[in-house]
């Protein structure tokens, strides 16, 4: 076992700052088993303490089920370099992070997608 | 993302005492956080309109960056935020580089010419990207001699932009006294932590949350504007407290000099907080916070705790905040959008 810290030394990210606190612990995700969820964007809630994604995915059975992804708060999103308008109703994006452990349709999300490929934190 | 788990002992005992609910222990981060702090930086924008000018006229520079871990803008302008404009009026040709770095060695740069109407350029290729030195690496002072603690600053681990905050990962030296036991919040596997509720977090938990703080100083008083929740507290500079002064969230504060370090001193909480290490405090909590700017660049801070109903002994937390050179102010924190996790838990 080894320290986070020595963990992001190795990968040379020592000095960067990522948020040991959030407004809320994510024991309610399952952040050790990620998924990834692709959906076409209805909204985007561009809020604090956490900006929403709300998608259209289809499920094993093809019905459509509206998951909502929880992403980091205005701050952090601005400094990975999210603006209000990155995604737009329509988009098709893909989202990676940890699924509620009720199994309701809401994860939280470390990385998307976005409808040309690239990635970007969240 | 978020890491609230996978630390070194003391972070993660600091994260505990905090009142979040750490996850079982694990050798890495999460997998998705793994791979979201290697994800390559981009420059998606780097434009000046207009690209040519007339001396005397201005442009505006504008930028757009995902995922970096520092930009900065050569020459003259130095660290800026991931996405931006600046509007300027160069007196010569001038080449603009826009530097990102990302993680592990990655930079990324481009460039844009602004040109001035019959000027010579004044530089023939990019800069380097190290950012431009400030007219003058020393404290500012005010009209009266004393600091200018004016700035916006780091605060916790959120290091975008400026260093890192020295002192944020040390173990809290807290003693309880004897009885007082109730005071230590205990939190259960579905608790969400302190900061679930939105309610202000009171002195000095305040400097604990990811996010920038910023300082207002006048001559007859200090403002001190903390981005999280929109928290402010007004400090008269040899103000008195009022006798019997109501019980409010963040305290009745005034402060005096110490030679170059300005001293606050805060009663008058209400009970409603709590204190780093997840302790719970009386209304007899009394915080003594010293500010000194050592250079331009850095403040250092330290703050005493006192609750004669909870603690053995007064204990002192110590930073150095770095300041934010790519903020002008703070931005706006409204928690309108909150939710219950209570349901989310699972089984």
């Amino acid at each position: 076992m080894i320290s986070r810290r020595a963990f992001l030394a190795r990968l040379g990210l020592a000095g960067v700052g990522l948020p040991l606190l959030a407004h809320h612990g994510t024991g309610m995700y399952d952040m050790s088993h990620p998924v990834t969820v692709t959906g076409v964007v209805k909204r985007f809630e561009w809020t604090n303490p956490h900006a929403y994604i709300y998608m259209d995915v289809k499920d094993e059975k093809g019905n459509m089920v509206e998951w909502s992804v929880e992403m980091m708060a205005l701050n952090h999103l601005k400094s990975y370099g999210w603006a209000r308008n990155t995604v737009q109703p329509g988009d098709v994006i893909s989202c990676t992070g940890g699924a509620a452990k009720s199994g309701a349709p809401t994860m939280l999300s470390s990385i998307i997608k976005l409808s040309d490929g690239r990635e970007i934190k969240s | 993302m978020r890491l609230s788990f996978i630390a070194p002992s003391v972070v993660v005992s600091a994260i505990s005492a905090l009142g979040q609910t750490p996850p079982a222990p694990a050798s890495s981060p999460a997998p998705s956080y793994a791979r979201a702090a290697l994800l390559p930086a981009r420059i998606e924008k780097f434009t000046a309109t207009p690209e040519s000018i007339q001396p005397g006229q201005s442009l505006t520079l504008s930028w757009a960056t995902e995922n970096p871990v520092s930009v900065n803008i050569d020459p003259a302008i130095g660290k800026v935020r991931p996405r931006g404009a600046k509007t300027l009026s160069p007196s010569a040709t001038t080449t603009y580089t826009l530097t990102v770095k990302g993680p592990k060695d990655q930079v990324v740069t481009q460039t844009v010419t602004v040109t001035v109407a019959g000027t010579v350029a004044v530089n023939l290729t990019p800069a380097s990207g190290t950012q431009a030195p400030p007219a003058s690496s020393a404290t500012p002072r005010m009209p009266d001699g004393k600091p200018n603690l004016t700035g916006v600053y780091n605060s916790s681990s959120f290091n975008f932009g400026g260093g890192a905050v020295r002192g944020q990962t040390d173990p809290v030296q807290a003693t309880l006294k004897p009885g007082a036991e109730k005071y230590k919040v205990v939190r259960g596997p579905t608790d969400a932590g302190v900061y679930a509720s939105c309610m202000p977090t009171g002195v000095p938990l305040a400097y604990f949350v990811p996010y920038q703080w910023e300082i207002v100083q006048g001559l007859d008083k200090v403002v001190i504007l903390y981005e999280y929740l929109h928290m402010f507290r007004v400090i008269p500079i040899n103000g008195a407290h009022p006798a019997d002064p109501d019980p409010t969230w963040m305290g009745d504060s005034v402060g005096h000099w110490d030679g170059d370090t300005l001293v606050v001193d805060t009663v008058g909480f209400n009970d409603r907080t709590e204190l780093p290490g997840a302790f719970r405090h009386s209304e007899a909590l009394h915080v003594t916070e010293r500010f000194h700017r050592t250079d331009f660049d850095r403040l250092q801070w330290d703050a005493t705790i006192e609750d004669p109903n909870v603690f053995a002994k007064p204990w002192t937390i110590t930073r150095t905040f770095p300041l934010r050179t790519d903020l002008d102010k703070v931005d706006e924190y409204v928690c309108e959008n909150n939710k219950d996790y209570k349901d989310l838990f699972g089984k």
